[in-house]
């Protein structure tokens, strides 16, 4: 399983892949670094002249009425609401790759599966612990190998059928299906049952239970602490499956759930268009009558439309990031989170001189990250472990590596690392990435070392990381799918990810040990208290360059209320109202 | 040859010696090394002041050193690409238009063909497959600028070739080459000049806009074309930061041109004759 370079995460450019037991977690390269890629390079050498092209358009559509600069020559019209309706305008720029909750597997996806269908649990707004949806409480056993779930009676599909636990089981046997082709399949490969299923021997999957319709029971082959975790994916939303029955690959286009909203227009390429759903079965929620998102329009775009106030929330593109935070009454219409993520400078273990501890701690000493966060304008908060804060489990008393130019030089001096020592960084060509990228190339001339770097596009990146002995130095990123330490060090320091997402080769079989013993632990205490011991050992043994973890910034408009940023999902939009007096637009 | 200058011709000519100068003591006349941070002003460009009259950028390195060794790296394969096409533009040309018949259309549809592909593009995509470095950047550059030279040097050399003087030289004896080397190429010579010193400001701008494409010379070294490329996240804060690059592109397209037409403008409109 494997995600390429989308954006399941906001404005994240990662990918989820092959994560063993742990279950996936996504690699990313820098929070605002969206669905760019080599692509971009171009798209940048004319950026300048694309904005002055839309400030003239925007300028002509404001003069026809401001409504002018939504919907195509021809394009059927957006459905009309009534004046002072509830309506959050957004833009975007690629198309929605899909609302069929078992192939969507990025950040525009989610954003609307999580509208139009509902999960037994969802993460809490703003949190990271799980909350109840469809389920009113759940019962786990303590080897954590049976759940148990209570499913509420009033949720309907928005065809009027009620939401049964039939219509769970169906959902994650059809991603488990081969046939399906799901990219969430993994996440339930575990099942009891699940193996047989897949290989056709069975009708079913005998580890889903329904005992009777508001009651499912999950069985594993074994211990998942975080299984709850893996059903609050859209992947193990209920779908109604004659709906799917009708439609087949066409699902997406006539998509039935039972969420906040449902799905009133999509025109591929140009708009897509929510309504609420009048039976949600939380009464007076959405607030919002109906979401309507711009598909095409490019950051600058969008930008110059939230300005314009054509829409109600937007990314900052990076060129207007400073400008934004230098202009009080823009500033505070910004909203930011500090990501479940952590960046890191990868050291690749197995590769001369950095299989010398000394050389990696040298290197992390050598590193000024508070001129990292100077640099990104303060989108990011200095690392001192693995572990980002925010994360369960996070240890706010880990000391990592302070600023110390001089003690790095002692130490390659100690190592042995002449001048002639010259390693080749490889990042992702990409332009804040470039400007990380220098100012680690300047840090390290400090101490004597003549940093090469190599940007290269997002897939070869991946690719050569994985290839033993060839990448010695690395700018990648992490970010959780789960909101446990499992998902960070198992998956990036154990040896069996030799070749997956261990990319700095790097192994201590004690680590190794304390995180067999973690895995399948239920008391939260111990496991934790064991992921600090196994990420205290990592951040001696220093295969990282700690660096930062990101943060990510959104603005909105002064009329919208109760938006708020999620460290694990897309912002869930039924809490959002606008204040009726507040725009100027409608 | 003594011949007073014009005012065009003076004034490129000065521009370039101090561009030459500039890139020669480039070590001596900046102020700062142009790759270290000499000001704390990282994300937030700084102003220009008197301690640093064109600002610092946002790795808090000096701008006016970065310019100043800039002028080094884009003179260098400014001109090391001119002479590559030149070399390459000048023998095409002279062959074909010499010997004529088979080797001319030969030649010349191969130019036309290579004229059809815009210089950028296939720059882009020399440097993206080979790796940028100074000596890939300057390489490409002249293998894919020499078109235009080619055909104008052998719209010369085919009316020099049927010039009674050729003809004299070719009746006594003389073999192509030597009827090449001391009667066609002399007599092609000032078009040649000009061509060369025109030519120099639009490898200039390829290089730029290469570095632009991030496919120029690879950091730390300083290039105009980079700094502009980088410079566009501050262009709402730190508009200086885009202007001062641009102005030295300017300043240094300006002066070959002025150079080249002034040149152009002494010999009567047309070089050449």
């Amino acid at each position: 399983m494997r995600r390429r370079r989308g954006t399941r995460r906001r404005l994240i450019a990662g990918r989820l892949r092959a994560a063993g037991g742990a279950g996936g977690a996504l690699q990313f390269a820098a929070r605002d670094r969206g669905a760019r890629d080599a692509r971009s390079r171009h798209r940048r050498a004319y950026r300048a002249l694309v904005a002055a092209v839309l400030w003239l358009a925007a300028a002509s559509g404001a003069a026809l009425g401001g409504a002018g600069c939504r919907g195509g020559a021809g394009a059927p019209a957006p459905p009309g609401f009534p004046p002072g309706a509830q309506v959050l305008h957004l833009a975007v720029q690629d198309d929605v790759p899909t609302l069929d909750p078992a192939a969507g597997y990025d950040t525009a996806s989610w954003t609307f599966e999580q509208m139009i269908f509902d999960t037994l649990v969802r993460y809490s707004d703003g949190g990271v612990d799980l909350v109840p949806e469809i389920a009113t409480r759940w019962d786990e056993s303590p080897d954590a190998r049976v759940f148990t779930f209570h499913l509420r009676r009033d949720a309907r599909f928005t065809n009027g059928r009620a939401v049964t636990a039939a219509d769970f089981k169906y959902e994650i046997e059809r991603v488990l299906n081969p046939a399906t082709r799901s990219k969430g399949m993994e996440y339930f490969r575990e099942m009891t049952g699940a193996a047989e299923f897949q290989a056709g021997h069975a009708r079913e999957v005998g580890g889903i239970a329904t005992p009777d319709p508001w009651t499912i029971v999950f069985r594993l082959d074994g211990p998942d602490p975080i299984f709850v975790q893996k059903l609050a994916m859209p992947f193990a939303a209920a779908v109604p499956h004659e709906v799917v029955e009708r439609w087949g690959e066409d699902f997406s286009s006539h998509v039935i759930g039972s969420g906040p909203f449902k799905l009133a227009q999509w025109i591929g390429g140009q708009r897509l268009v929510l309504v609420k759903n009048p039976d949600y079965f939380i009464k007076g929620v959405p607030r919002l009558d109906a979401v309507v998102e711009e598909i095409g329009a490019s950051d600058d775009l969008q930008w110059l439309k939230f300005e314009a106030g054509a829409i109600d929330v937007s990314r900052i593109p990076s060129a207007e990031f400073l400008y934004v935070m230098k202009t009080p009454n823009l500033r505070a219409l910004t909203l930011h989170i500090v990501d479940i993520a952590t960046e890191y400078l990868g050291m690749n273990c197995g590769m001369k001189p950095f299989d010398d501890v000394r050389v990696r701690r040298a290197f992390n000493y050598a590193i000024d990250k508070h001129k990292i966060i100077a640099l990104l304008n303060g989108r990011g908060v200095v690392a001192e472990g693995v572990l980002p804060p925010g994360l369960p489990g996070f240890n706010p008393n880990l000391k990592g590596y302070p600023y110390d130019p001089a003690r790095a030089r002692l130490l390659l001096e100690e190592a042995g690392v002449g001048k002639d020592f010259s390693p080749t960084l490889w990042m992702r060509a990409d332009r804040t990435e470039m400007m990380i990228g220098q100012s680690i190339q300047q840090d390290l001339a400090l101490v004597g070392v003549q940093v090469e770097l190599k940007p290269v596009a997002w897939a070869p990146l991946l690719e050569a990381i994985r290839q033993p002995d060839t990448v010695a130095l690395v700018d990648l990123g992490w970010e959780a799918d789960f909101s446990d330490p499992q998902n960070f060090l198992e998956v990036l320091f154990s040896r069996k990810q030799w070749g997956g997402n261990n990319d700095t080769f790097y192994y201590n079989p004690e680590v190794d040990k304390l995180l067999a013993e973690a895995a399948p632990l239920t008391d939260r205490a111990r496991r934790y208290a064991l992921y600090n011991r196994a990420e205290e050992l990592v951040v001696a043994d220093a295969p990282w360059v700690f660096l930062y973890n990101p943060v990510a910034y959104m603005i909105r408009q002064p009329w919208v209320n109760g938006y708020v940023l999620n460290p694990m999902r897309p912002t869930r939009l039924e809490q959002v109202w606008l204040s009726p007096h507040g725009r100027g637009r409608d | 040859m003594t011949r007073r200058l014009n005012a065009m011709e003076l004034v490129g000519a000065v521009m370039v010696v101090s561009l030459v100068l500039t890139a020669l003591f480039a070590p001596r006349l900046a102020p700062h090394d142009p790759t270290r941070a000499v000001a704390p002003t990282y994300g937030d460009p700084g102003r220009p002041s008197a301690a640093f009259p064109l600002g610092t950028d946002e790795l808090g390195r000096d701008v006016l050193s970065r310019i100043i060794w800039g002028a080094r790296v884009s003179l260098i394969v400014g001109l090391a690409a001119m002479v590559i096409t030149m070399t390459i533009g000048v023998a095409i040309g002279l062959v074909a238009g010499f010997f004529g018949g088979a080797a001319d259309f030969a030649l010349m549809r191969f130019t036309d063909v290579m004229l059809t592909l815009p210089a950028l593009l296939l720059a882009m995509a020399f440097v993206a497959v080979l790796h940028p470095s100074l000596l890939n950047v300057l390489l490409v550059i002249g293998l894919v600028s020499w078109t235009q030279i080619a055909r104008v040097v052998r719209a010369e050399t085919l009316s020099m070739a049927e010039r009674d003087f050729v003809t004299a030289a070719r009746a006594l004896g003389g073999s192509p080459a030597r009827l090449i080397a001391f009667h066609v190429l002399p007599n092609v010579m000032p078009i040649i000049v000009v061509m060369a010193v025109l030519g120099t400001s639009g490898t200039l701008l390829l290089d730029a806009g290469l570095s632009f494409l991030s496919l120029g010379v690879p950091p730390p070294t300083p290039s105009w074309g980079r700094m502009i490329e980088e410079a566009l996240i501050y262009f709402r804060t730190a508009p200086w930061l885009i202007a001062f690059p641009g102005l030295a592109i300017f300043y240094a397209v300006l002066a070959f041109n002025l150079l080249g037409y002034g040149y152009l403008r002494a010999r009567g409109g047309r070089a050449g004759r």
